[in-house]
């Protein structure tokens, strides 16, 4: 009787366990689904060319502080293009806000459009207070920005290493790794022969 | 012969958690859930507002009145009830055609267009409430019964959430693949 008893409890356990495990899983593949999902083109064939000086332009950020794009600065500038009636550039936030936490040589700007007390809201629920938020079109325009959520990256010279329409974690890390390379945008990269490839000659 | 006590009072226990966590997410968004079920259209414009706000403490009442024996019965036969009027109105919006409309069913974060397959599932989550409310045999419980009602009651609702998750994940894996 005992050993049923002990027996029974166990396979309960076990049996929890199990559907832990499972719903665990299921929860994984979910939020796969929801990083995968929207895949769109990277570059948008317009403003300013890559490795070019990029625009200057000086605007104030929400707490009253003046943002330089464009000049020479200490550390590379990561310029997050959004809106707070944009759904796919919400979904970046947490990803913008642990890159900026995890690398001190990059300073993230986040430029907005749009109406104080969506702003307001935005801010809040990411809980961006501290960061340099910028509202300002003029930013926008200078940069030519069309499409939204876009990022443009400006290094320490002052130049424009990199930029895109990011829709996903993949496109804003894509940015980094063009940075990286030296080339406008992965595709190029992607099409040049690769230096390790010995080809006769 | 009659059922064992601890099946019913198990059912009993994870429709009431269900049902519970139903009425909170639509408490959290009165808004939303008004919407929605205008969305749905089956009631008139002057009655959508005082459903939304009474299906909710409807919710969470038979909620409670399903963790207590006197009670149990009546809330169990009143929840299935509830749950078959929800299914009803699904049939009647993909019969209707619509399969896009957003069902609703777990809170404003998830999405979920109507699928014969939930269907299926309310009808699992009706066999639950008539489980829980069919009558039982009368025999005094131990310690042991305790254990296996709330280990019984964690595993329904594991798999429960996990089928959900699993509904879900569907309309984007189809999205995916393109079919």
């Amino acid at each position: 009787m005992t050993a049923l008893l002990i027996s029974n409890i166990l396979l309960w356990c076990l049996l929890i366990a199990l559907a832990l495990v499972v719903f665990g899983l299921i929860r994984q593949i979910g939020v796969l689904h929801a990083r995968i999902a929207p895949a769109g083109a990277l570059m948008v064939d317009k403003g300013v060319a890559v490795n070019q000086p990029a625009p200057q332009v000086t605007a104030e950020d929400l707490l009253g502080r003046p943002v330089n794009f464009g000049y020479a600065n200490d550390r590379t500038q990561l310029l997050f293009f959004l809106s707070p009636t944009c759904p796919i550039c919400k979904s970046l936030l947490p990803a913008l806000r642990a890159i900026d936490k995890a690398r001190d040589d990059l300073e993230v700007v986040y430029i907005s459009d749009g109406e104080p007390e969506q702003q307001r809201k935005l801010i809040k629920e990411f809980g961006l207070e501290g960061a340099r938020y910028v509202v300002s079109p003029q930013v926008g325009m200078t940069y030519q920005i069309g499409k939204l959520p876009y990022a443009v990256m400006i290094d320490r010279q002052g130049l424009l290493k990199a930029k895109g329409l990011v829709n996903s974690r993949e496109h804003l890390d894509s940015l980094f790794e063009t940075e990286h390379l030296g080339a406008a945008t992965l595709q190029e990269y992607l099409n040049k022969p690769s230096p390790s490839m010995h080809t006769p000659s | 012969m009659t059922l064992d006590p601890i099946i019913s009072i198990a059912g009993a226990l994870a429709l009431a958690v269900i049902l519970a966590s139903a009425a909170l997410h639509k408490l959290q968004a009165p808004a939303w859930f008004e919407r929605q079920l205008d969305a749905y259209q089956l009631l008139p414009t002057s009655l959508t507002t005082v459903t939304a706000r009474a299906l909710p403490v409807l919710e969470g009442a038979l909620a409670l009145g399903l963790l207590f024996q006197p009670s149990r019965i009546i809330s169990a036969i009143l929840a299935a009830g509830l749950l078959a009027l929800y299914t009803l109105a699904m049939i009647t919006n993909l019969l209707r055609g619509r399969h896009d409309l957003d069902c609703g069913c777990a809170g404003p974060n998830s999405q979920q267009p109507l699928h014969p397959l939930l269907l299926i599932r309310n009808g699992l989550l009706i066999a639950l409430a008539i489980l829980a409310g069919l009558p039982v045999a009368e025999r005094t419980l131990g310690l042991f019964d305790g254990f296996v009602v709330l280990a019984a009651g964690a595993a329904i609702l594991l798999i429960y959430a996990a089928t959900d998750a699993l509904l879900a994940n569907r309309p984007r894996l189809l999205a995916l693949t393109g079919r």
